[in-house]
């Protein structure tokens, strides 16, 4: 099969889309350090085998990393609640670099606060640049679904940046 | 989609997701680079944002003269240091309200070999942020 992307350099294309990958990881795992296994080992297999393949790459990176997520939390599934309810409670702070613009800073700090299912659809179309389409095809969704939750994501980070602002 | 909607996706994607960690960019570098490195290609692997302009004028810098038994370099660290935050004193701002600086150092090393010289280019960059957190008062 002819190579798509032989002139790309694929080096250069994860120091460009590296962060947004792992923050996308981060929301199937329940560590950074898992994040970044995570993100390790879906790229790799991309590279090895599919790289090859034509279209627009982001989208296979991003069902290498739900696979390989999904992998490693079957692998560790007997892992205690506890450790992960930890997890989340002391990492969701670091997802993004500091902001000085205060409503940027909210919505740092509020983009955890969702519901897993509302903030993994934010994160596949924000940072991972999928369709509704897409995005139901990764979680097994209607599109409609996924569009819905998009909805209620969006009501539920209003009304945090909001009462945060009159606190 | 409606326009609250649409300025919110837009204020979602000027938020910066943190880089991913030294030893993952190190770990890939390694399973992607080929066994033999080429003359004047463009490495431009980093760290993070912060280090990719450093890689791409390094890559540059050897595309641009490519001559007899030039080196040949090839990543071989990538090191974030550990961030020092310093918290600061609370400040009042204009709209009346209080704020607590905060202050973060890092450093960014990346540093590449060519194996038939040994000689080693080493990027060094500090890096420092400082940005309010909004304090609660009643």
């Amino acid at each position: 099969m002819p190579d798509a992307h032989a002139d790309q350099d694929w080096r250069a294309w994860f120091a460009d889309h590296g962060a947004r990958l792992r923050l996308i990881a981060r929301q199937w795992t329940r560590s950074d350090a898992d994040a970044d296994d995570v993100v390790q080992e879906a790229f790799v297999r991309f590279w090895k085998h599919q790289r090859h393949l034509p279209g627009d790459p982001n989208a296979l990176v991003v069902t290498s990393i739900r696979r390989a997520a999904l992998d490693l939390l079957r692998r560790t599934d007997r892992r205690g609640v506890r450790e992960k309810a930890v997890a989340a409670e002391t990492e969701t702070v670091a997802w993004f670099e500091p902001e000085a613009d205060p409503r940027l800073q909210a919505l740092a700090q509020a983009l955890p606060l969702l519901p897993a299912e509302q903030r993994e659809v934010v994160v596949l179309k924000v940072w991972g640049a999928l369709t509704f389409e897409q995005i139901g095809e990764q979680l097994q969704l209607s599109p409609n679904t996924a569009a819905s939750r998009w909805r209620y994501a969006m009501e539920a980070l209003r009304k945090l940046i909001t009462a945060r602002a009159h606190d | 989609m409606t326009d609250p909607d649409h300025d919110l996706e837009r204020a979602l994607a000027d938020l910066r997701p943190r880089p991913p960690g030294p030893a993952l960019t190190a770990a890939l570098a390694r399973e992607l680079d080929p066994p033999v490195s080429r003359r004047g290609v463009v490495i431009a692997w980093t760290a993070g944002l912060t280090t990719a302009a450093a890689a791409l004028a390094f890559g540059l810098f050897l595309g641009a003269a490519p001559e007899e038994g030039a080196p040949a370099y090839q990543l071989v660290r990538a090191e974030q240091s550990p961030v020092e935050i310093e918290v600061l004193r609370p400040v009042r701002l204009e709209d009346g309200s209080f704020a607590r600086p905060v202050r973060a150092r890092w450093e960014n090393t990346t540093q590449w070999e060519d194996p038939r010289t040994r000689t080693r280019f080493i990027n060094y960059r500090p890096s420092e942020q400082t940005t309010l957190l909004p304090l609660e008062t009643y």
